[in-house]
């Protein structure tokens, strides 16, 4: 084998379908992880904070190629409709169904290996993992690295929960636009605990950043600029629109949303303050840095356009995909991200 | 998408592969025109959209090529060009919606980073584009080393003047006719004085009769016969007899589809008259015939609409003899009997003579004492009350 993938979410399966729609065969491709079902940490999120509809719009599937979306795949004129205008996001359901697809389509359990990596080490000829190896092009897709849980002891909105009467909700980002309208509608008061008001916006990032025309100046930027763009953009955001505005301003006027700044003693507090930020939170990702001194800025890997680590891909490849992955993409932990990433790393395991 | 300036260019370009094979496969050279014409103003727009559109959702498509058609036909009608409508459309929807296609689907499936890397296309696409690019580049360089000579006419020619072969002939007096015996012809601004058909066009098509006068024809103003002609902006008057027909078009059904637009015509016998021929008549004007002044006849399938037909002796317009008539939005004022006590000829607006079919509607027949009638097994059929 020469090619390894290391994680097992829905980035590693991005990747592995590029690589497969690429002509590489699955038994060239080894992929490292825990979850034997990609999906599985996703559609457990995704599960507790009632999501019904994805952010994304029609091009956040995971087959490699854009089209056709999710949209053709509803049978539905009005769906195809609403993709042209950008108002189309695909039910999680869909997602779900067509994402399994993808896994049996692409053989994905063939390139299965159960196994945590520990340990990244830079070889003639490509990269061990804990030992094994070498493989010639490695991307790593380890994901979010923990839940981010300012309160102690507090529920998780990614963690499966009921709602009490009063609820506290913790943040202001897209995990808590739905856990407020989940309260709402389950009949509890809400209190929403936020440090800033959140931003509305579309998609995770404005789109021109989601190609070349966006890309290229930020690119080109300083790393200073680079890391102000990223921590401008991970700011909480939740897309703009009635379906998020009235029910919050009817609970308003009847009394059961609230707006505070510090938690206030409820009964129930739900952090819905997404993950831990950086790569020092994960222990392959801080080891391979240490390792091999590679550059940082802030609490991001330094990477190339491409998603590469520039240091190490020389003949052989090493890209970064997912969140860990946001120096090269700032939108790394979106589909599309995973799919940039995929896309540069299947052009580079093209040649032999 | 957000396209860079680059993408754009190359998508479009690539994109025109499918108008280019249709027109290269019309083998006709006005094709590779409008498709060249389509292109540089595309490409002109490209440079503004890159500048207003950062990102440019799906359905900004449908306003942005009404924006583009109305440049083309704007363009088309600035340049004074005659290509035939009908297909200018066919051709800009071909190349609109194959670049929805190519931009939509094809493009991202041959190329996976189609989106994010703004549409561009990589080396084969560009290759494609470039490609594109040449054949046009190339086309319009054929086109103009092959096109039809352009003679100008200085001052006044001793006719009758004989063309055998594709020309353009522009301005100058021809006394005694123009006889045209070949395909892919145009007069433009030409004026013919006398002669026994002012311009005779025979088993010949494409030709082009633009803004040209006759004056004191003996039979015929303009004759058309076994051809396709194309008659814009003409005038014909001062008949030198009284058995003058202003423009005929006849025996030509094999041959594509005539026009006649935007002309005026006066005192004839018959203002402008088709014979088993399909033939659009629009917009013309025609005053004091003495005895019809439009004629669609003999099995003819003609369309009259927005015509202006002033003081005709005998009918206004008549469709005649088996035709199948589509009469519309025209206006025929002081139509009047002819003295012959034939109530078919008793100043009648709109007519249906002899076994013939005219769908009418929108027409407003003023002080014609015969109104609209029809005779003899005909019939008219209408949409609308009043018709």
């Amino acid at each position: 084998m020469r090619i390894a993938i290391v994680g097992s979410g829905l980035a590693s399966l991005a990747a592995y379908a590029t690589l497969r729609h690429r002509g590489v065969p699955a038994e060239e491709i080894a992929v490292f992880g825990t979850h034997e079902d990609p999906l599985e940490v996703w559609r457990g999120r995704a599960a507790a904070i009632r999501q019904t509809r994805m952010r994304s719009e029609s091009e956040g599937h995971l087959g490699a190629a854009a089209w056709p979306g999710l949209a053709l795949h509803e049978r539905d004129p009005r769906a195809w409709l609403a993709t042209a205008a950008n108002r189309y996001h695909p039910p999680v359901a869909l997602f779900l169904r067509h994402a399994e697809r993808v896994v049996a389509r692409t053989g994905w359990e063939r390139s299965f290996v159960q196994r945590r990596v520990e340990r990244l080490a830079a070889v003639d000829g490509g990269f061990e993992l804990d030992g094994d190896g070498p493989f010639r092009h490695v991307l790593l897709a380890t994901g979010h690295p923990g839940l981010a849980r300012p309160i102690p002891g507090a529920v998780h909105a990614y963690e499966p929960h009921d709602y009490a009467p009063q609820v506290t909700i913790v943040g202001a980002g897209m995990a808590a636009a739905h856990e407020w309208l989940n309260a709402l509608a389950a009949g509890s008061e809400v209190v929403s605990v936020r440090r800033r008001e959140p931003t509305r916006r579309p998609l995770n990032v404005p789109r021109p950043l989601l190609t070349k025309r966006g890309l290229d100046a930020y690119h080109r930027s300083s790393p200073e600029e680079h890391a102000a763009t990223l921590r401008t953009l991970s700011q909480p955001s939740y897309p703009p629109g009635a379906r998020w505005d009235e029910p919050l301003r009817a609970a308003e006027r009847e009394g059961r949303f609230k707006v505070a700044a510090e938690v206030n003693g409820a009964p129930q507090v739900i952090c819905a303050t997404g993950f831990l930020e950086g790569f020092s939170h994960d222990p392959l990702l801080a080891r391979l840095v240490a390792e091999h001194d590679l550059p940082t800025h802030d609490r991001w890997i330094v990477l190339a356009p491409d998603s590469t680590v520039p240091a190490l891909t020389n003949g052989r490849t090493l890209t970064i995909a997912g969140v860990a992955g946001q120096w090269a993409f700032p939108a790394a932990d979106t589909i599309a991200g995973a799919k940039y990433a995929a896309r540069a790393f299947a052009r580079r395991c093209r040649t032999r | 998408m957000s396209y860079t300036l680059r993408g754009r260019i190359q998508s479009r370009l690539a994109a025109a592969v499918s108008p280019l094979v249709v027109a290269l496969a019309l083998q006709r050279w006005w094709a590779i025109e409008l498709v060249a014409l389509m292109l540089a103003i595309q490409l002109v727009l490209d440079l503004v959209y890159d500048r207003l559109l950062a990102y440019q959702p799906a359905w900004l498509a449908l306003p942005l090529g009404a924006l583009e058609l109305g440049l083309v036909y704007g363009a088309v009608r600035a340049l004074d060009v005659m290509w035939p409508l009908g297909w200018m459309l066919a051709l800009f929807g071909i190349a609109w919606l194959s670049g929805q296609i190519f931009a939509h689907a094809i493009f991202p499936r041959a190329r996976l980073e189609y989106g994010e890397s703004g549409g561009e296309l990589g080396r084969v696409g560009a290759a494609t584009a470039v490609a594109v690019a040449v054949t046009l580049v190339g086309g319009l360089g054929a086109a103009y080393a092959v096109r039809p000579p352009t003679v100008h006419l200085h001052g006044t020619v001793q006719g009758p003047l004989v063309i055998d072969h594709a020309e353009t002939l522009v301005g100058g007096v021809v006394r005694g006719g123009i006889v045209v015996r070949a395909s892919h012809v145009t007069l433009k601004h030409v004026t013919v004085v006398g002669g026994q058909y002012g311009v005779d066009v025979e088993h010949a098509q494409h030709v082009m009769i633009d803004h040209v006068r006759v004056v004191r024809p003996v039979l015929d103003g303009i004759r058309a016969l076994d051809a396709g002609v194309m008659i814009s902006d003409c005038s014909v008057t001062s008949p030198a007899g009284g058995l003058v027909t202003g423009i005929l078009i006849s025996y030509s059904m094999g041959r594509p589809m005539s026009m006649v637009e935007g002309c005026t015509i006066a005192g004839t016998r018959e203002g402008i008259a088709t014979h088993s021929s399909a033939v659009s008549v629009m917009n013309n004007h025609v005053v004091g015939t003495t005895e019809r002044g439009i004629l669609l006849g003999e099995m003819s399938m003609d369309m009259a609409t927005h015509n202006t037909v002033e003081g005709a002796k005998g009918i206004g317009i008549i469709c005649m003899d088996h035709s199948m008539c589509e009469i519309e939005h025209n206006t025929v004022a002081a139509t009047q009997p002819d003295g012959n006590q034939d109530p078919t000829r008793g100043g009648v607006g709109i007519e249906a003579f002899f076994y013939a079919e005219a769908k009418l509607s929108h027409n407003t027949v003023i002080a014609s004492p015969g109104g609209m009638r029809a005779f003899d097994n005909s019939i008219f059929t209408s949409t609308l009350p009043g018709m």
